[in-house]
C-alpha cells in the first residue's frame, strides 16, 4: 500500500467562473452512466435494429419511392420506447445518490442540488443527438432514393429527438417531486389510463390528440405536402416548451431560485401555451376546402407531360414518378391490338377527399374515356396494380365501363397487365386480394379498388401465363376485337387464344 | 500558528435539546482531535462545520470563508473535504468512477486534469490497483479508503473526518492513521474519534465535546496532564476512584483523586479523558 502524501502534480483549482462547465461535466457523467444501463443498452439496440431493418427493405417495394413528407413524421415512433427506458433510467439516477444515502454527503460538495438537477436533465442530450443523427439518416437515406418525392419538415424531424428530451425532463421533475422508485411505472400507467380516456371522453379531438408527443396520423395514402395541415411548427414548439419547462419546474423543486430560471421557464410555459394554442384548432376550413378542390379537381392543381404519346398528370410533389408511370403504359400497351396499341391516354394523379391524414378510401372510377387513375404511391403491388389500371381502361375504354366487366375483356385486361410482367405467377397472386390462384377473387386496382376475376377466368390466365408468350400476344392482337367485346365470354376466350377451355359458366358474383 | 478555523457561540437545537450548547473553538494547520462520548454533539459539529446543518446561532469561519451567506459557504465547500460517519457508496460504481463523480460535484471540470487528480488520491490512499474494482466487491475497509479518497480529491484545505476508522480493524486503522497525519502536514483536518489513542498518535490538538459544549481544549499533552498526579495503582479498587480497572498485572489502575501515599501512575491521555467527561457528569448532576 502507497500511503505517502504526494504533492499534486497539477493544481485542480475550482473556479467559480466555470459553473457551467462543471454542470455539464456532471452531465457527460451521467449520460455514459445512462448508456451503461441494461434497459438502455437493449432499447437502444432494439431502436437501432428496427431502424437498420426499415433500411435494409428500402431496396424495393412501396419503400423504394417514398413521399417525404410522409417519411418525416414515420421517424417519430421509433424511439418512443427508448424514450420510456430514458425516463425510468434518469429519474432511477436522480434518485440514486437519495436511495444510496449520499445525499447529505454530498450536499456539502460544490454543486448545489439544483445544478445536479439541471445536469441530470442535461444527461440525455447525448441520446436526444444520437436519436437525432438516427432520424437524419432514416430520412437521408429515404431522401437519396431516386424515387423519393415531396419535402420533409424539420419541426416532423424534431420530434422524435425532442420526446427524447422530454423524457428525460419528466424523468428528473419525477425524481425531485415524487422520489420512489415506483413512480416512473406509476406515471406511464396514469398516462396510459389518463391518454385512454380523454381519447374517448373527447372522441379523439384534435387538440387533445396533439397533446401526446407524437402524432403519426399514419395509415392513409400520401396526400399533396399542402394538405397535410399538421401543425407540426407549433407542436415542436409545444414540445420544447413543454421539456424547457418540466426542466425548470424540476430545478425549481431542486430548490433553484435564480432569476434566469424563473425567467426561462416562464417563457418555456408561455412557449408551450402558444404551441397549445397554435396546434389545437385542427384542419381549417381552407384547408378542408383544399383538399376537396384538390381531390375533385385536380387538373386545376396538376402539372402534365407528355410521353409516348400519352398524358401524364401529377400533382406537383410527383411529378418525378411520369417516366416511371410511361414505362409502365409502354409495356402494357405493347401487347395491344386494334386501336388501343396507339390510343392516347391520360394517367391522372388523383387522391381522396381526405377529412384527415388516416383516410384510406377508394376513389370513384373515372368515367373519362382513355383516363387511368393512378395514386400517390409507387413501387411494390403498386406497379402491376397500375398495370391493371391501364390495361383495363385500353380494353375497356374507361374505368366506369371497367367497372362491369365479367367476360373475355378480364382476361384481356389480366394478359396486357401480366404478359411483361418479369414474375407473372407471382405478381397474380399478389394482386389477387386472397393471395392465391386459384377460384374467383378481387384483383386489385390503382383507384384503390377491385376488379372481379372468376374462376374461370382465373384459370385461363394461369393457361396463357404458361403458353408462349409471343404466340398469345398475336393472338391478342388478331381477336383484338372479340376479346375486347362485352359479348365475348369465358369460354370463347379461352378458344380463340387456343388455351384449355375452363368447365361450366362465370360465376361473376365470386370475383 | 495561524487559526483557519474559528467558531464562537455555535448552538443547535434538536427540539428542546441542545446539540451544540455555544460552542467556540479555534483550528490550526495539522490535525485536531475531537473527543467524546456518544451523543456529546461530534457529529452534529462536524456537519455544522462542514455545511451540512447551519446553527440555530452562532458563527463560524473557515480559512476566511463566512457560511452565513450562500457566497461564503459556496466559497467555503470549495476548501472543504467531508468523510461522514458513515459514508454512502455507489456500489455499481468503480473506485475511479466514484471518487470522480464527487469530483465533478467539486467542479473539477477538464475531464483530463480531474482524472490525473483522482488517480492521484486513489494512490495516495493505496487503492491504485483497485480503481477498476467495484464498489460492492471491495472490503469494508478498501470502501473507508476510498470515501477518504473522495474526501481529499481536489486538495481541500480543510478536512472534516468522522469517525474514519471506527469500523476497521487494527492494521487499517494503523494505515488510516499514517493517511490522516500526513494529509494534516498541509491542512486543517478535524478528526472526530473514540479511539483516544488515535489521538495521543495523530493529533497536534484535541477538543473534548460533551453534553453539546467544549469541555477541554488545548494539547494532547495539555489533556493527558489534566490526570497528572491522579492516577494511581492498588491491589484492589480504591473507593475514592472515578475509574478503575484489573490491569493485566493483576493490579488495580485507578482514575479519580487518590489516597494519600498512593503509588501514583504515568497518566495517558485516556486518563485525562476520563477526568475531563467525570468532572462534566458531576457538573450535570449538580
Amino acid at each position: 500500500m502507497t500511503t505517502a502524501l504526494e504533492t499534486p502534480e497539477t493544481q485542480v483549482t475550482p473556479d467559480s467562473g466555470r459553473r457551467t462547465a462543471s454542470v455539464l461535466a456532471l452531465a457527460a457523467f451521467e449520460a455514459r452512466q445512462l448508456a451503461l444501463q441494461i434497459p438502455m443498452v437493449v432499447l437502444g439496440l432494439l431502436y437501432l435494429a428496427y431502424v437498420g431493418y426499415q433500411l435494409a427493405g428500402r431496396d424495393e417495394g412501396m419503400a423504394a419511392y417514398p413521399v417525404l413528407h410522409d417519411t418525416d413524421r414515420a421517424t417519430q415512433g421509433g424511439p418512443m420506447l427508448l424514450c420510456v427506458a430514458l425516463l425510468a433510467c434518469v429519474h432511477r439516477a436522480a434518485l440514486l445518490n437519495r436511495r444510496r444515502g449520499v445525499e447529505e454527503q454530498f450536499s456539502v460538495l460544490v454543486m448545489s442540488a439544483p445544478r445536479r438537477t439541471l445536469a441530470h436533465a442535461l444527461s440525455v442530450v447525448p441520446f436526444a443527438v444520437g436519436v437525432g443523427l438516427v432520424v437524419g439518416v432514416q430520412f437521408g437515406w429515404a431522401a437519396s432514393r431516386p424515387g423519393a418525392v415531396g419535402h420533409g419538415s424539420l419541426a416532423e424531424l424534431a420530434v422524435a429527438p425532442l420526446t427524447v428530451l422530454l423524457s428525460g425532463a419528466v424523468g428528473v421533475l419525477l425524481a425531485r417531486a415524487l422520489p420512489h422508485a415506483a413512480t416512473p411505472v406509476l406515471f406511464v400507467i396514469a398516462l396510459a389510463v389518463v391518454v385512454t380516456l380523454l381519447g374517448g371522453v373527447t372522441g379523439g379531438a384534435h387538440g387533445v390528440e396533439w397533446l401526446w408527443p407524437t402524432v403519426q396520423e399514419n395509415g392513409g395514402t400520401p396526400v399533396p405536402g399542402d394538405l397535410l395541415g399538421r401543425p407540426a411548427a407549433w407542436h415542436a414548439l409545444y414540445l420544447t416548451g413543454l421539456t424547457v419547462l418540466v426542466a425548470g419546474v424540476a430545478v425549481l423543486v431542486a430548490g433553484g431560485r435564480t432569476r434566469a430560471l424563473k425567467a426561462v421557464t416562464a417563457v418555456a410555459l408561455a412557449a408551450t401555451v402558444a404551441g397549445v394554442a397554435g396546434q389545437t384548432p385542427g384542419p381549417s376550413a381552407a384547408l378542408q376546402a383544399a383538399r376537396k378542390a384538390e381531390a375533385e379537381h385536380p387538373q386545376r392543381f396538376q402539372t402534365c407531360v407528355d410521353r409516348d404519346g400519352s398524358r401524364y398528370c401529377a400533382y406537383p410533389d410527383w411529378t418525378g414518378w411520369t417516366a416511371d408511370w410511361a414505362r409502365v403504359v409502354r409495356r402494357v400497351r405493347a401487347g395491344a391490338g386494334g386501336e388501343a396499341a396507339t390510343a392516347r391516354l391520360t394517367v391522372r394523379q388523383r387522391i381522396e377527399a381526405v377529412t384527415d391524414l388516416t383516410t384510406d378510401a377508394t376513389l370513384p372510377t373515372s368515367p373519362v374515356h382513355g383516363t387511368v387513375t393512378v395514386g400517390t404511391q409507387w413501387g411494390g403491388n403498386r406497379v402491376p396494380e397500375f398495370a391493371v389500371g391501364v390495361a383495363r381502361v385500353l380494353v375497356a375504354g374507361s374505368e366506369r365501363t371497367a367497372e362491369s366487366m365479367c367476360d373475355a375483356r378480364t382476361i384481356t385486361t389480366l394478359w396486357l397487365a401480366l404478359a411483361t410482367d418479369p414474375a407473372p405467377e407471382d405478381t397474380f397472386r399478389h394482386l389477387r386480394i386472397d393471395d392465391s390462384l386459384s377460384g374467383g377473387a378481387a384483383v386489385l386496382t390503382p383507384d384503390g379498388g377491385s376488379m372481379g376475376v372468376t374462376a374461370q377466368q382465373t384459370q385461363v390466365v394461369r393457361e396463357l401465363l404458361h403458353a408462349p408468350r409471343a404466340v398469345i400476344t398475336s393472338r391478342v392482337r388478331a381477336g383484338w376485337a372479340d376479346l375486347t367485346s362485352p359479348g365475348t365470354t369465358t369460354a370463347e376466350a379461352a378458344r380463340l387464344l387456343g388455351v384449355k377451355v375452363p368447365k361450366g359458366a362465370d360465376d361473376c358474383a365470386s370475383g | 500558528m495561524t487559526t483557519t478555523v474559528a467558531a464562537a457561540g455555535l448552538t443547535v437545537r434538536h427540539g428542546s435539546t441542545r446539540a451544540l450548547d455555544g460552542v467556540a473553538l479555534r483550528l490550526t494547520d495539522g490535525v485536531t482531535g475531537l473527543l467524546g462520548p456518544n451523543g456529546a454533539g461530534k457529529t452534529t459539529l462536524l456537519k455544522v462545520l462542514a455545511t451540512a446543518v447551519p446553527p440555530d446561532s452562532g458563527s463560524f469561519t473557515a480559512h476566511g470563508e463566512d457560511p452565513a451567506t450562500p457566497a461564503g459557504r459556496l466559497a467555503l465547500r470549495r476548501t472543504l473535504g467531508y468523510l461522514p460517519q458513515t459514508p454512502g457508496f455507489h456500489p455499481d460504481f468503480t473506485a475511479f468512477e466514484f471518487v470522480d463523480y464527487v469530483a465533478v460535484l467539486k467542479e473539477l471540470t477538464g475531464r483530463a486534469e480531474r482524472h490525473r487528480e483522482v488517480r492521484r488520491v486513489l494512490d495516495q490512499v493505496g487503492l491504485a490497483d483497485v480503481r477498476g474494482r467495484r464498489l460492492k466487491r471491495l472490503s469494508g475497509g478498501m470502501r473507508q479508503r476510498v470515501a477518504l479518497a473522495a474526501a481529499l480529491v481536489g486538495d481541500p484545505a480543510f478536512l472534516v473526518l468522522d469517525e474514519p476508522t471506527v469500523h476497521l480493524d487494527p492494521e487499517q486503522r494503523m494505515r488510516f492513521r499514517e493517511l490522516i497525519a500526513q494529509a494534516g502536514e498541509s491542512r486543517t483536518v478535524l478528526l472526530s474519534t473514540h479511539q483516544t489513542e488515535d489521538v495521543a498518535m495523530l493529533c497536534h490538538h484535541v477538543i473534548v465535546l460533551a453534553g453539546g459544549r467544549v469541555r477541554f481544549d488545548g494539547t494532547p499533552a495539555e489533556l493527558t496532564a489534566r490526570a497528572a498526579g491522579r492516577v494511581w495503582s492498588s491491589a484492589e479498587r480504591a473507593p475514592g476512584a472515578r475509574a478503575g480497572w484489573r490491569t493485566g498485572t493483576g493490579a488495580f489502575r485507578n482514575v479519580g483523586d487518590p489516597p494519600p501515599g498512593a503509588d501514583l501512575l504515568e497518566p495517558t491521555l485516556e486518563d485525562g479523558y476520563l477526568l475531563v467527561l467525570d468532572e462534566e457528569t458531576a457538573e450535570a448532576a449538580a
